[in-house]
């Protein structure tokens, strides 16, 4: 509603510019926006996810089940669920309007990644270290894990998966295409898998680099991938429409639209991510505290935003509006980065405007004339004539900020007091104190393996009441 | 009068001088002594007292013509007669709600009023400190929300009208639990004034009060801290609303002149030289975004966005109600007939006619102790509810029903019903033939 009356200047500016704010809750190490850009989760390294509210910048819920690191985090398209993987081999799937666990699924190893499908919100895709990525069906009590191939198979001659000499290769990413009908994988060998979801078969795969690929990330839209390898470049592909039925998989073939890098002093990215309508690429650097953002159309490098005071990992960008979030990978501090738009000094005064250029004023003819009050009065209420309508709502715009109808995470009025500084506690005026570090672990002792799990809404969850409740 | 000298300002809260200006201490002989139904038990059930709201009067202001007509209980038969010799699809030229509830209880004036958004509750705030909830449907009293130290100003309900927040003169702001008919424990502290103006934003995870000391703060509901100031006015801010979408607000102040309470009704403002607008501000940036200034420079008391967001009205003290296109900053309608110069009323946007294609009112109450119901788009009045004694300070509409609420400085608050085509909003579309229903609300377990 307010898009009519922002400067047209301010909204055609799309790639943020300046740091506009820190988040803080723990130390976060993963973060990642919701679909409709309301919710930002952030992972931490202490295992709780934070789910902070953009618009006030607070945090709306905490999540308390693993024990060590977020390694990945993926939301349901609807906004409701939530799936959280840890370094302590495990997924969380929340279901956030209780923030009970629906479930929790354990694997073998470390997990690299978690992606959620995007209409079913019980299946999803890990990928894990060193050992096949995997399909997980959670529709079950029991999950069932599904293995997904590394490669293509060859027609006539079968293999068994890759084990065959030194290292062996893995699945380092997954992620759904748009639809669901298929997922993307990334290999340490350097080759990009597109896999049927339903027969869980490759049925294309393409080698794009030679060294492992460490990140890959697509649009909402699903039709552009950005992909970061280990030889410190970043490329970036097109994906044709995968829901068309046209579409000939086995015959298709995909380009390498740009490769992003820096030649003179060879940064190494740390992650990359895509903005919402896939114009922009971001890469956040190991080598300096940056974010290089790229234009796609051209393929420059239109942008470096700077002033974070440390190196930053995740990278994300908000799917509405221009706006980047970045984790810190010292403090976990997340950083934003948006535009200021300046206040505009004529909508304070309602008598002036605000012009380009002088406009030679003229003279209405009867601009003096002194009429009498009941006349002018009478004059104006006469010209309110004109038929106006208070009750007709307009359909909001595709991929604005349409909420209505969808599924509203409830508003925990005794959420922790949390943001700022976390290990930092008021104990009276002007009293503070550390925190005892073995504080509100108490979620650790009972069963964290329960599956679904009511958490009762508020108290088990890990937000304590406010004192004196 | 030491209250008076304590805390000049007695708008919404205005009890100070209702008990010591001796021409309407006859309210207290009139009315009949407050059932105090919270106290002793005794059933609540206040329906309307046929002897004395026998009669209601329905005026249609565009014919001039003028109606009796008898609505006790009893006789439900007139008006539906009528309505079968009239063709549903014209647009009515007069609303019928006639009284239909009484709730005493309240031991001061009453300052705002409001229905949940589902509809099942009415909260009322007084000047006695305390807040009470009442079932919509029977006027039976549930719960009696005391915490505030002084006379409270506002009301505002959550989106999920599980949780009221309440503004008062004790500067704070304070979130209760509805079900549960306590207060949360900590209430939301940084004005240093009298808190005039609350509303929650649409996803309730934000609050947005306007206080009497010149600020409009935004609220964290959940961290019960302040999220952003707005560097509103430079005078007490009046009224506070947010869009539907959340993502503007708009502000009002200039009401500097209520510092005196005891300014004659038909006197100027004196404050004329001040700037006495209505804001609109970006919720995202707390950017300004647009300023309201009428010409007539008449202090702006609240302000409301239309239910399509396109369109904000305004209370002044020169007794109009404006509706203003915010975009273009333009006023493009005016509504006058009642009496509006010393006190911050209330009102709200209504529905009427048939509901396929339903026809909006605003609902506004008046100091002469009326409520006027308005078309939006012809400016005729609708109707006018008599029955108050003295000025009527709130009045809202029930989300999906044909049903006022209205709570004035006689401490009673009362609910009205229409018996004409029943529904206002689509889900509730089955009752738009047989208007004559008692009152057509959902069956309740």
């Amino acid at each position: 509603m307010n898009l009519s009356l922002v400067d047209p200047f301010i909204l055609a500016q799309d790639c943020p510019e300046t740091l506009t704010g820190k988040l803080r809750s723990g130390s976060s190490s993963q973060i990642r926006f919701s679909y409709r850009g309301d919710l930002l989760a952030s992972g931490r390294t202490d295992g709780i996810v934070s789910i902070f509210d953009t618009e006030t910048c607070g945090v709306a819920r905490k999540l308390r089940g693993h024990t060590a690191a977020i390694a990945a985090i993926s939301w349901s398209k609807d906004g409701r669920y939530l799936l959280s993987a840890g370094s302590d081999c495990k997924c969380v799937l929340w279901d956030l309007q209780d923030g009970s666990r629906l479930r929790t699924v354990r694997f073998e190893a470390p997990i690299y990644t978690a992606e959620l499908h995007p209409s079913n919100h019980l299946l999803f895709a890990v990928s894990l270290l060193s050992a096949p990525a995997l399909l997980v069906d959670a529709s079950a009590d029991i999950p069932k894990k599904h293995a997904l191939p590394l490669k293509l198979l060859q027609p006539g001659r079968r293999e068994e998966d890759g084990s065959k000499k030194g290292a062996k290769p893995h699945t380092t990413a997954a992620a759904f295409i748009s639809s669901g009908d298929y997922l993307l994988t990334a290999t340490s060998q350097g080759r990009l898998n597109i896999i049927s979801t339903a027969s869980r078969e490759a049925v294309q795969s393409f080698q794009l680099s030679n060294a492992p690929i460490t990140t890959m990330r697509l649009t909402n839209s699903g039709r552009a991938v950005a992909v970061n390898s280990a030889d410190r470049v970043v490329r970036t592909l097109h994906l044709p429409d995968f829901s068309d039925e046209k579409l000939d998989i086995g015959n298709l073939r995909l380009e390498v639209e740009h490769k992003f890098q820096d030649v003179v002093n060879r940064l190494r990215w740390n992650y990359v991510s895509l903005s919402p309508t896939g114009e922009y690429v971001t890469a956040s650097t190991g080598d300096n505290h940056d974010i290089y953002v790229w234009e796609r159309g051209q393929g420059s490098l239109v942008k470096i935003l700077e002033h974070s005071k440390e190196e930053l990992y995740t990278v994300e960008w908000h799917p509405n509006k221009p706006l980047i979030a970045a984790a810190g990978s010292e403090s976990g501090r997340i950083y934003l980065w948006s535009i200021v738009a300046p206040q505009r000094w004529s909508a304070l005064a309602p008598d002036f405007v605000e012009v380009e250029e002088n406009v030679e004023y003229i003279e209405k003819e009867d601009e003096f004339d002194i009429q009498p009050l009941e006349t002018l009065h009478k004059r104006r209420l006469d010209a309110e004539d004109e038929d106006v309508d208070v009750l007709t709502v307009e359909p909001p715009k595709a991929g604005g900020s349409e909420w209505e109808g969808a599924f509203r995470m409830p508003v925990l009025l005794d959420i922790e007091d949390s943001d700022s500084e976390d290990e930092i506690e008021a104990v009276g005026a002007g009293q503070y104190r550390r925190k005892s570090p073995g504080r509100n672990k108490e979620w650790m002792d009972g069963g964290s393996g329960d599956e679904k799990r009511v958490n009762g809404t508020a108290k088990a969850n890990g937000t304590k009441r406010r004192r004196g409740d | 009068m030491s209250d008076d000298e304590r805390s000049p300002k007695r708008r919404r809260s205005p009890d100070g001088y209702i008990e010591t200006n001796g021409n309407v201490s006859h309210f207290e002989l009139a009315e009949r002594p407050a059932p105090l139904s919270g106290e002793t038990g005794t059933p609540h059930q206040n329906q309307l007292d046929e002897d004395q709201y026998a009669h209601t009067f329905y005026r249609d202001e565009r014919d001039g013509a003028r109606s009796h007509e008898t609505s006790t209980p009893g006789s439900q038969s007139a008006p539906l007669e009528e309505r079968a010799s009239t063709p549903p699809p014209e647009k009515p030229t007069a609303l019928r709600y006639r009284p239909k509830l009484i709730m005493r209880g309240h031991k001061r004036a009453i300052s705002a009023v409001s229905f949940s958004p589902d509809g099942r509750w009415i909260a009322s705030a007084s000047a006695d400190a305390t807040i009470k909830i009442w079932d919509a449907k029977t006027g039976r009293l549930e719960h009696t929300l005391e915490g505030h130290l002084a006379g409270i100003s506002t009301i505002a309900w959550s989106p999920d009208s599980t949780t009221l927040a309440s503004g008062s003169d004790d500067k704070s702001i304070r979130l209760w639990d509805v079900d549960k008919g306590k207060a949360h424990p900590v209430p939301l502290l940084g004005h240093h004034n009298y808190v005039y103006s609350l509303a929650f934003s649409p996803k309730g995870n934000m609050l947005v009060s306007g206080s009497y000391d010149e600020a409009v703060f935004i609220w964290d509901i959940r961290s019960a801290r302040i999220m952003r100031s707005l560097p509103a006015h430079s005078d007490p801010v009046g009224g506070v609303d947010f869009v539907r979408d959340g993502t503007l607000i708009v502000s009002c102040a200039g009401d500097g002149l209520m510092q005196v309470p005891t300014v004659h009704k038909a006197q100027k403002p004196p404050h004329l030289l001040t700037l006495l607008d209505s804001r609109i501000w970006d919720t995202a940036t707390g950017m300004c975004l647009r300023t309201l200034i009428h010409s007539d420079n008449a202090p702006v008391t609240s302000v409301r966005f239309s239910p399509n967001g396109k369109y904000v009205l305004a209370w002044t003290l020169d007794s109009s109600v404006r509706l203003w296109n915010y975009v273009e900053g333009r006023c493009v309608k005016t509504y006058q007939g009642h009496k509006n110069e010393r006190f911050s009323l209330g009102g709200a946007f209504g529905t009427y006619g048939d509901a396929a294609n339903p026809h909006a009112f605003i609902a506004s109450g008046s100091e002469d102790g009326s409520i006027f119901l308005w078309d939006v788009s012809s400016k005729n009045g609708l109707q006018r509810l008599e029955g108050h004694e003295g000025p009527v300070m709130g009045v809202h509409t029930h989300p999906s029903e044909p049903k006022l609420v209205s709570g004035g400085l006689d401490k009673t608050v009362r609910v009205w019903v229409s018996d004409d085509a029943g529904p206002t909003k689509e889900e509730i579309g089955t009752n738009g033939v047989n208007g004559h229903q008692e009152h057509p609300v959902k069956e309740e377990t």
